[in-house]
């Protein structure tokens, strides 16, 4: 296929702001590593906040694409690739991107980032679990987490939503992204 | 614009119920106990469906019923027994000889403190009866003299007593080598995981399921408290204690650790907990060390391959070998 | 930011999802306080199994023995045996047995009683 020239232009223009939502995203993985823990896979999921905003602007693809270049290149920067934490980030970001996509598909545009974003917290919540259950700790008592994760996902769930939103709000009046339309939030629902 | 989210509600729902159900369970358990040698026996197996692991736990009941019938002093046909009563030497089965063997190297490298033929001390002491006394000190050290030196003779498969006035009663050393026998079964059977334990002498194969056993080790003073737990692997733990039989008489306590050299309860220790391979070796040890004292009783645990152990001294200072201290956890 | 304009950003789905997440973890808690406690008793007489309760329930349980009648009481989640027909009560002097994994036995009258459930400190029991 011939495209023109201003189809290959638009086609680098969304690798390179792709690459920089990466890169971000893998900076926010990072940081959240470094920040003091007090309670072991308590994490608040700031990059879930650039998945949100590849999925609003690039869709469910982007999303992917975000969350798992965004997993292994943390981890590897981390230093724990294949190792039993990067299996839990990866099981999560699958969790997460999957119950995000679900909601995505099944209420298309009654929902908004908010929304999204609780999916992904609660989906990355359930897969960490179900992956600590079954190959990290293999005990059954780590199910006695969870409500304290559902907690805890609805209080990051909300604070990222809100994040994204604004965030996708703000690049929205860049140039670059002028001719993208907001794929899920309010500006959608009355109408 | 209601429809929708509860349909979400609902297949959200639907996923929590489902990942609740599905989530793994910890591989279930069989457990089951049965009375063997005097003592509450319970075998837990891991891993295989249910119907094999009854069929394994039962034949390594059976297996320790055969020892049983092998070891005990209060089985007439047993071949203790038997030594205990002829004058000649006798021929035995392989596992009396190696159970009798594996007694008197112990009694050797603990310098008698471990001995194979308290037969009489027990009976004279009478731990069983309804209230047990102290007997006359004259009764006490009238057994004293045929407790010096090896207690038996082995030549190929016969045993003779050395001394007409000994009586062998291998009591908790064959109780360990019973709960040996029944890992046996149980491995042969194709278990991984199981656990045996036999009124505290406890042997393990493999973990329990992915993780080690975790193993509790009693505090000697604190009835219901943890001293500390152990986490182990296709190991065996034996403790002996002198809070688990015993009486009081004229306020004092007297349990059913003796020492060979005096005929009494010996009093260095309040409980022993001796880990390595096999559950025999460890009950012996745990026995010789208690009798040993916290000092010389560490020098013979350390001095050992392949055995650990915990001493509480009897004024409850705590010692551990220096194999044991990482892997160790205290409560 | 005012928060009326932060919440303007969440959609009426959002809002039931919130709503909803927050009944699940309510949900999930009620599931799991309600499960630590499910512990159970299992009493055996000689090897069969003869009686199972659950052990957040007061009760006195008899059981007939080889040597008569021994008399189990569970209080507060504590098992023990109050009177037995064997003659050194040992079982007596075993004291109260609350965790899982837990053994209690008079070996005279063969009456074994243990406990099942998750949540132990240890598989084991040495002592």
């Amino acid at each position: 296929m011939i495209s023109s020239a201003d189809e290959q232009l638009e086609q680098i223009r969304q690798r390179v702001f792709m690459a920089l939502f990466i890169a971000l995203a893998v900076g926010l993985h990072t940081l959240e590593a470094l920040l003091p823990n007090p309670l072991p896979w308590f994490r608040v999921g700031l990059a879930n906040i650039l998945a949100l905003t590849a999925l609003s602007i690039y869709g469910l693809k982007g999303m992917w694409v975000l969350s798992l270049s965004r997993i292994f290149i943390g981890s590897l920067l981390i230093g724990n690739l294949f190792g039993p934490g990067f299996l839990l980030s990866f099981c999560g970001g699958v969790g997460a991107c999957l119950l995000m996509s679900a909601g995505a598909l099944l209420l298309k545009r009654g929902i908004g980032l908010v929304g999204l974003s609780l999916l992904g917290a609660t989906g990355h919540v359930c897969g960490q679990l179900l992956i600590a259950s079954l190959v990290v700790v293999q005990h059954q008592s780590i199910w006695l987490l969870l409500p304290a994760f559902l907690f805890f996902a609805l209080i990051s769930g909300v604070i990222n939503g809100l994040a994204a939103d604004l965030l996708v709000d703000y690049l929205l009046k860049h140039p670059a992204f002028c001719d993208c339309r907001k794929g899920f939030g309010r500006h959608h629902v009355e109408g | 614009m209601l429809k929708r989210p509860l349909a979400l509600i609902a297949a959200l729902l639907l996923i929590l119920l489902l990942s609740w159900s599905l989530r793994p369970r910890a591989a279930s358990d069989v457990s089951r106990t049965a009375l063997i040698m005097g003592t509450l026996v319970e075998i837990k197996g891991v891993g295989l469906d249910d119907k094999d692991m009854e069929g394994a736990i039962s034949d390594a009941f059976d297996a320790m019923r055969r020892e049983e019938a092998r070891f005990s002093t209060r089985i007439e046909t047993s071949q203790i027994s038997a030594i205990n009563r002829a004058i000649t030497a006798i021929e035995v089965d392989p596992e009396v000889l190696a159970v009798l063997q594996l007694g008197q190297r112990i009694s050797r490298q603990s310098e008698g403190a471990f001995h194979p033929g308290l037969g009489r001390l027990l009976k004279l002491w009478n731990f069983e009866a309804v209230s047990p006394r102290v007997p006359a000190l004259s009764e006490v050290n009238a057994l004293l003299p045929a407790l010096i030196g090896e207690p038996v003779a082995i030549s190929g498969s016969a045993v003779k007593r050395l001394n007409p006035d000994l009586q062998l009663d291998l009591g908790g050393i064959a109780k360990g080598y019973a709960v040996d026998r029944a890992l046996a079964v149980l491995r042969a059977a194709g278990i991984e995981s199981a656990s045996v334990n036999a009124g505290g002498d406890i042997g393990l194969l493999g973990g329990h399921a992915e993780r080690p056993w975790k193993i509790g080790i009693q505090h000697p003073r604190k009835t219901g408290q943890l001293l500390a737990t152990l986490e182990l692997r296709d190991r065996a733990v034996v403790t002996s204690g002198d809070y688990e039989r015993f009486f009081l008489q004229d306020g004092m306590r007297y349990h059913h650790v003796f020492d060979p050299r005096t005929g009494f309860p010996a009093r260095a220790c309040q409980s022993v907990s001796v880990v390595t391979a096999t559950v025999a070796e460890a009950d012996a040890l745990a026995t010789a060390a208690f009798v040993l004292g916290p000092i010389k009783g560490l020098a013979l645990l350390e001095r050992l391959p392949d055995v650990e152990g915990l001493i509480v001294s009897a004024t409850g200072e705590v010692e551990v070998t220096s194999g044991l201290k990482d892997q160790i956890r205290w409560r | 930011m005012a928060l009326g304009s932060l919440l303007a950003r969440m959609t009426r789905t959002d809002r039931w999802l919130v709503l909803l997440l927050m009944l699940a973890a309510f949900a999930s808690l009620w599931f799991v306080l309600g499960r630590s406690v499910g512990r159970s008793l299992l009493v055996y007489a000689g090897d069969t199994l003869a009686f199972t309760a659950p052990l957040d329930q007061d009760r006195q349980i008899e059981l007939h023995g080889p040597l008569g009648d021994t008399l189990i009481e569970v209080v507060a989640g504590k098992v023990r045996v109050i009177s037995s027909p064997c003659s050194r009560k040992i079982c007596i002097g075993m004291g109260a047995i609350q965790r899982s994994g837990d053994l209690l036995a008079c070996v005279p009258n063969r009456v074994v009683i243990r406990i099942e459930g998750e949540g132990g400190e240890y598989d084991l029991l040495s002592r």
